[in-house]
């Protein structure tokens, strides 16, 4: 099956303001590929370009050169995300809304219908355990119950793609656990899950493949057993090995 | 024991108040506070009779319906103020045949007349003069010099809302803040001798107004002279109708060298004249 | 349009679940109300000074909340982030910009109408008849002028970077060509060259939003306008709006988030 997310020689450069233009690349030539069905994890350390390379996928910025499709449609055309779900890193969402007021307005925007929303909302409200909570103003949630919102949008067109930018930032144990059985659940029905996060002890556990970037140049990409097996190794030695973190002796 | 914050605030809040009072009281002056409960005083001072001048421009606004030239549209010449507040425009016909606006120099120009009021109206043509009131009294109140203010209202008031004791009561109020003022002094004769036929009221009014404007220096009397004319050609018309032919001819003798129209005048001397000795 | 109406929806509801306009509707009525319960010389027939204090607070208050409204939505967008889900749907900026507009418009038209209604109840208390035409064309054009105020005060938040900025400079424009907009041609007469070309220059290009000011003819009793002009206003206006998204659309899809 083709790649359901692929960049090609992705670049991306800012400019500097200052006195002097300076030109800070942010991604170096990355080529990424995932294909249905499977869960990926994109990984690196802070400053990597990893919230770049997603900006660039959503639309959010044009890439200096270089290209990324999603489904096999150019990523600048807002038809390319008709088929995505996002859930940002940051959950901010309208706090004047209520909760299904907030899922209602993203499912007019997908050009759900009526029916079709409300049948979809309920269902959501009831995965992400916000049933008790959807008639109150999103500004009298937690974080939790934020992050939690921000996973039923993400999910109101019933996505065949979820963009996740660190998932479980924020989260208690609990809440973490229960985005990885999402997560896993989404995997089951065959959705294709991209996400980025700094817990590698979860990574681990629900992907696939992973790649790794630094320095916003793509270092290494393969399934999870694969790299453990080649550098014998858990994934967070792997990571530490590949962006080439030399610990500092304690004398 | 630890004394709330907001006792303390509370305490400091007393202790400022009650200096102010005491310092107040002992070294302010008087004088110097307004004592006034008009909000303008209070918050503009002096500055409050700048709203006087608008008020009564307002006034103006009001009885022409809104047909009203701005500050740009003025022509020049024309006054701040387009005279017919008093309605007392002798060839009205003309007024309302002023164009204030001139012809259209642009199609914005000529467009944009459509939305705005463009005929020329009076209100005095209908009931509603009284519109003009509000506009009048809130000068009169931001400005209680402005002399205008009280004639103009008290006119209205007599002639379209036909209400003459609010009339009389604002220009009494007008004479509070303006003691012996001569224009309201006559306007006041004015009510009593038309609107409840006091002959001796009016007399006494006109007489006194006479007096203070007799009284005023030189410099004074050569701006308002037209004052001395109505008030003596008013008294002299009282005593021709009371056939006091001496006395009409005294006033018309003070009218002739202050009046636009000295033959006219001496014509009515000589008329009186002629009864006093048919009368004799 | 299905998106564009969900995010006009999403404006609407902002705007009736923050406090401003209650505020300054419950200020109108306040001040109406007592300016109505106070007689002049004891004539309970004088009524055009409270139409015209009405309405000229309806007036100040339409503005208000049309700008505060409208420069607060895209900045406080990017600045809550909330403009990262909304555009990683299938949403694009030119329909955001759009969405906006017309929540911004239709919020302030529904605002605008309880004060006319407002006005209605509290000036036909008074008056023997109404004059339901030039009421409605009163509001109408109101209404057609505030949406070229939206499309100028929406091209300043993707422009300004900070709401209040936005809000001062839009107000003081607005204000401008409300005043003097309709006088710039004698202006400029009174002036020498070059000075006087650019004011002809600005007289030209402005939006007249003086044109769709009828309080005059609503105050003292004057008919309505015909509806051809009123017509023909509304398409101006419209032609204005239009300019000015575009030209905001033209900013923002540079923009970064």
């Amino acid at each position: 099956m083709g790649a359901i997310l692929q960049t090609e020689n992705l670049c991306v450069e800012y400019r500097t303001r200052g006195l002097r233009l300076e030109i800070k690349p942010a991604l170096k030539e990355l080529n990424l590929s995932v294909c249905a069905g499977e869960v990926f994890g994109f990984l690196g350390p802070n400053g990597a370009g990893k919230t770049t390379a997603i900006n660039v996928l959503l639309g959010f910025i044009p890439p200096t050169s270089g290209a990324a499709y999603l489904f096999g449609i150019d990523v600048r055309r807002p038809i390319a995300r008709q088929r995505i779900g996002y859930l940002p890193e940051m959950t901010y969402y309208y706090k004047f809304l209520t909760a299904e007021e907030l899922l209602r307005f993203y499912a007019r925007v997908f050009g759900l219908s009526r029916l079709e929303a409300d049948k979809r909302i309920d269902q959501l409200l009831k995965l992400v355990e916000l049933e008790h909570a959807r008639q109150r103003l999103i500004k009298t949630y937690s974080k939790g119950m934020q992050q939690r919102i921000g996973l039923a949008q993400a999910l109101i067109n019933d996505p065949d793609l979820l963009i996740l930018d660190e998932p479980t930032s924020g989260l208690d144990p609990l809440g973490r656990m229960k985005v990885r059985e999402i997560i896993q659940r989404l995997k089951n029905e065959g959705k294709t899950v991209f996400f980025s996060s700094h817990e590698l002890g979860e990574v681990e556990t629900v992907c696939d493949r992973v790649a790794i970037i630094n320095q916003g140049g793509l270092k290494t990409v393969g399934r999870v057993g694969d790299l453990m097996a080649q550098h014998g190794a858990n994934l967070e030695k792997v990571f530490l090995d590949i962006i080439g973190y030399q610990p500092q002796s304690v004398t | 024991m630890k004394a709330s914050p907001y006792w303390i605030l509370a305490l400091l809040i007393a202790v400022c108040f009650t200096l102010a009072v005491t310092l107040g009281l002992r070294f302010g002056d008087p004088a110097e506070h307004p004592q006034s409960n008009n909000a303008f005083k209070l918050l503009f001072g002096e500055g409050q009779k700048l709203f006087a001048n608008q008020f009564y421009v307002m006034a103006d606004v009001y009885f022409h319906s809104g047909y009203y030239p701005s500050v740009f549209d003025k022509q020049e010449g024309q006054s701040d103020v387009l005279g017919a507040v008093h309605g007392k425009s002798d060839n009205d016909e003309d007024t309302t045949n002023v164009d204030f606006f001139g012809a259209p120099t642009d199609w914005i120009n000529r467009f944009g007349s459509h939305f705005r009021v463009n005929q020329h109206t009076h209100l005095d043509q209908g009931a509603e003069a009284q519109e003009i009131l509000p506009w009048l009294k809130l000068a009169a109140d931001t400005n209680p010099q402005m002399i205008q203010t009280y004639t103009v209202a008290a006119y209205w008031l007599r002639k379209s809302v036909r209400n003459p004791k609010e009339a009389e009561a604002f220009l009494r109020e007008g004479l509070r803040n303006n003691p012996g003022n001569c224009e309201i002094l006559l306007e006041l004769g004015r009510l009593y001798n038309e609107d409840y036929h006091d002959v001796v009221r009016a007399r006494n009014v006109w007489t006194v107004a006479l007096q203070r404007w007799q009284a005023q220096n030189d410099d004074a009397k050569k701006d308002n002279k037209w004052l001395c004319d109505e008030i003596s050609v008013n008294l002299a018309y009282l005593e021709e109708s009371a056939g006091n032919w001496q006395q009409a001819i005294r006033y018309l003798e003070i009218a002739k060298p202050v009046s636009p129209t000295p033959d006219a005048i001496q014509k009515q001397i000589d008329e009186a004249k002629r009864k006093v000795t048919s009368d004799k | 349009m299905n998106t564009i109406r969900a995010l006009s929806g999403v404006v609407i509801k902002e705007l009736y679940r923050r406090k401003d306009f209650y505020v300054l509707f419950i200020l109108t009525a306040l001040i109406t109300l007592v300016a109505g319960m106070h007689r002049f010389f004891n004539d309970p027939n004088i009524v055009r000074y409270i139409k015209d204090l009405c309405m000229l607070l309806v007036w100040v208050s339409a503005l208000v909340i049309a700008i505060a409204t409208t420069a607060r939505q895209i900045p406080v967008e990017r600045e809550n982030r909330t403009i990262f889900p909304l555009l990683a749907k299938p949403v694009t900026r030119w329909q955001m910009v759009l969405g906006k507009f017309m929540g911004s418009w239709l919020a302030t038209g529904v605002a605008l109408l309880v004060f006319y209604i407002f006005f209605g109840i509290a000036t036909g208390s008074r008056e023997e008849a109404s004059k339901w035409p030039v009421y409605f064309q009163a509001f109408w054009l109101q209404w057609v002028m505030l949406s070229v105020v939206i499309a100028i005060t929406l091209l300043g938040s993707v422009v300004f970077s900070a709401p209040s900025a936005n809000v001062t400079i839009c107000f003081i424009v607005i204000a401008g060509i409300l005043f003097f907009g309709g006088h710039l041609n004698v202006i400029a007469l009174r002036n020498a060259e070059p000075v006087q070309s650019v004011i002809y220059t600005i007289y030209y290009l402005i939006p007249h939003l003086e044109w769709f000011d009828l309080r005059d003819r609503l105050v003292h009793g004057w008919g309505g306008v015909s509806w051809l002009d009123c017509g023909l206003a509304t398409l101006y206006a419209m032609a204005y709006a239009w300019l000015f998204l575009l030209l905001t659309w033209l900013v923002f899809r540079r923009k970064s988030l």
